[in-house]
């Protein structure tokens, strides 16, 4: 089973993911580009460069897992699972002890309860709006005219937090415009910012509760600072996977090697 | 199976000189209307954008009420014998006094005030009563009733409850061959169908003598309207069967158990309004609700509820945290959809439904 190859395809909103692995469960490879406006393409592109760096060719993947909001457009995939499934599989391999995953995606976000299995036993996401995700983060970095490294660097983590709207991502881009207005400093927008995501997920994990040990998975996993009041907030540590992008993709695989 | 097309249908009906009232949703006295010759066509969901009726209605009115409006608006051929607006909800009853009093239309406007709660003798005779004065109203209309004709009513509607009630038994138990869609289309038809025609229709659908194989997963589904056509059509895609409703359209509007055949109209039609299934639009009692969904989950073995919520419906939405709150603690599945009535699917509805549809799949195999 070792000698057999797995793939998990994961086309976000903002990022595509590609995980290789083997029958042992093995990381070989993990790919991460932006989707563009090309889901389909986009999925060749990094499936084609993970085989590149873990020095494998196409024929010898057996199994293929598209997941993601682009999953139906990925023509190689031999199976579909959804990103919600996904992230309660890939979390719970990293962190066994996960019982409920928050995952914070470019388009939106979810709240996934796991057992002991990594199987999916509820689940919550955000509404339409895209207040509480990776895009809230991405249009306010822009207004700020930060990159989304200085967005969650430590500097810009700050005890006074300007109040911002936790309701709509445009409403809330004119609150960051009239308080840059008011010279309010960089830093305590930040600190507003993510409190404003985090009181979302907050509203979202108070809908099914927690279970077990928490992980979170997505790329706003990396910002520091949101890490850090998502933690006071639940009052608990977080587990925070060292490629949280990518937990999608890993879970996709496990499930094209489990189904295999 | 052949269901008219609703529109087509009515038009044809309205042209061949048939009365036709608009009723807005959702619990009417339909016999007394069918024994005054006056076809019931039921307004729930007209398609086409709202515009118009937005100038009248605040934005935090549930869709069914502003798609009503735009719809009566237009002031449509078809509905030549007025509209009737029951006491559904504060929107429904609130839209009655604007169409009736503000904004006006060229036909009639009748309300009719349902009782809220359960039964008890003030309640029976209160709805005996606006029963009797619906009557008086529509005689001082039309013509005197003709007893007989309500009595052929009366027994018209026990024959349509009798088959729906064998239908749904049916589905529950995997004796009907109908797939989501289908089965909902069915269920809709009584919406606008003349009464013969619905029960012709009933008629025609096969109740399988042997069960056939069970879908992948079973789920039921509560709130006001069946799920949109896409909906149901990507559960039957994927494997899923909607084996038992909680829908105020559907089996709320259906008897809970089996009524012998009319004798005295106005007593059935009471009796009748009181063994429908609880609802939040008659201020039911939540824990009879519970046990009815309990009971209907044991009898078709559903795995899961799909609550489909009408966007800003109030009655429903009182309901719907509590009724969540409880299935979860027994650890019964559930999602909740919110729509707006809308015809697409959102791709993060279909990822909802789909990853739900897996936690079942999950269930199953487990």
């Amino acid at each position: 089973m070792v000698d057999l190859y797995f793939a998990g395809v994961d086309v976000g909103s903002l990022s595509t993911d590609v995980v290789i692995i083997d029958g042992g469960s093995n990381v070989l490879s993990e790919v991460v580009i932006p989707t563009g406006v090309n889901g389909s393409e986009a999925a060749e592109n990094a499936f084609n460069s993970a085989l590149g760096l873990a020095k494998l060719t196409r024929e010898s993947i057996v199994a293929v897992t598209a997941t993601g909001y682009g999953r139906a457009s990925v023509a190689f995939a031999t199976g579909k699972t959804t990103e919600i499934s996904c992230h309660g599989v890939g979390a719970h391999h990293l962190f066994p002890k996960t019982g409920t995953v928050i995952d914070i995606g470019g388009q939106d976000s979810k709240v996934i309860q796991v057992d002991s299995q990594g199987r999916m036993l509820d689940f919550t996401m955000n509404d339409k709006c895209a207040a509480g995700t990776g895009r809230f983060l991405e249009v306010m970095a822009t207004r700020l005219e930060l990159d989304l490294d200085e967005l969650s660097s430590p500097l810009n983590i700050s005890g006074e937090s300007a109040p911002i709207s936790s309701t709509c991502t445009v409403f809330a881009e004119s609150e960051v415009i009239s308080l840059l207005a008011k010279h309010t400093p960089r830093e305590h927008i930040v600190h507003g910012l993510q409190r404003s995501i985090v009181n979302r997920i907050w509203s979202m994990v108070a809908s099914i509760g927690i279970e077990g040990e928490v992980t979170l998975t997505g790329g706003v996993a990396n910002n520091q600072g949101l890490v850090k009041l998502l933690e006071e907030k639940l009052g608990l540590p977080l587990n925070i996977p060292e490629n949280p992008q990518t937990v999608g993709a890993l879970g996709a695989a496990q499930i094209a090697c489990r189904k295999y | 199976m052949m269901i008219p097309n609703r529109s087509e249908y009515l038009k044809s009906l309205a042209q061949s000189g048939q009365k036709i009232m608009g009723v807005l949703p959702a619990l009417y006295p339909r016999e007394l209307l069918w024994a005054f010759d006056i076809h019931t066509a039921e307004i729930w969901d007209p398609p086409g954008e709202i515009l118009h009726a937005n100038a009248h209605l605040q934005t935090t009115i549930c869709p069914i009420v502003k798609r009503s409006l735009e719809f009566i608006l237009k002031e449509p051929e078809i509905i030549n014998a007025g509209y009737l607006f029951p006491h559904t909800c504060d929107s429904l009853q609130n839209l009655g006094t604007q169409v009736k009093d503000l904004i006006g239309v060229n036909v009639p406007v009748y309300t009719f005030y349902n009782p809220k709660g359960s039964f008890n003798n003030t309640t029976t005779k209160y709805y005996r009563e606006i029963l009797q004065n619906f009557q008086t109203t529509l005689e001082t209309v039309y013509e005197p009733l003709n007893p007989e004709k309500l009595l052929s009513a009366c027994v018209l509607g026990h024959k349509i409850d009798s088959r729906l009630m064998a239908i749904q038994q049916a589905r529950m138990t995997n004796h009907l061959s109908l797939d989501n869609s289908a089965y909902f289309e069915l269920m809709r038809a009584q919406e606008y169908l003349l009464p013969l025609d619905y029960l012709n229709l009933l008629g025609k659908i096969d109740i399988l003598e042997q069960a056939i194989e069970p879908a992948r997963a079973r789920l039921m589904v509560s709130g006001i309207l069946p799920p949109s056509p896409e909906v149901l059509k990507f559960l039957d895609e994927l494997g899923v069967s909607v084996v038992a409703d909680d829908l105020l359209a559907v089996s709320r509007r259906i008897p809970k158990f089996p009524m012998d055949a009319p004798l005295l109209p106005l007593d059935y039609l009471t009796d009748r309004f009181f063994i429908l299934p609880p609802c939040s639009t008659r201020a039911g009692d939540l824990e009879e609700r519970l046990h009815h969904i309990d009971k209907l989950m044991q009898a078709s073995q559903a795995q899961g509820i799909l609550f489909d919520i009408v966007k800003f419906c109030e009655p429903e939405l009182f309901d719907h945290r509590l009724l969540v709150k409880t299935l979860r603690e027994r650890n019964i599945p559930v999602l909740t959809l919110e729509t707006e009535l809308q015809a697409y699917l959102s791709g993060q509805d279909k990822t909802r439904i789909e990853a739900f549809t897996e936690l079942l799949f999950d269930m199953v195999s487990a």
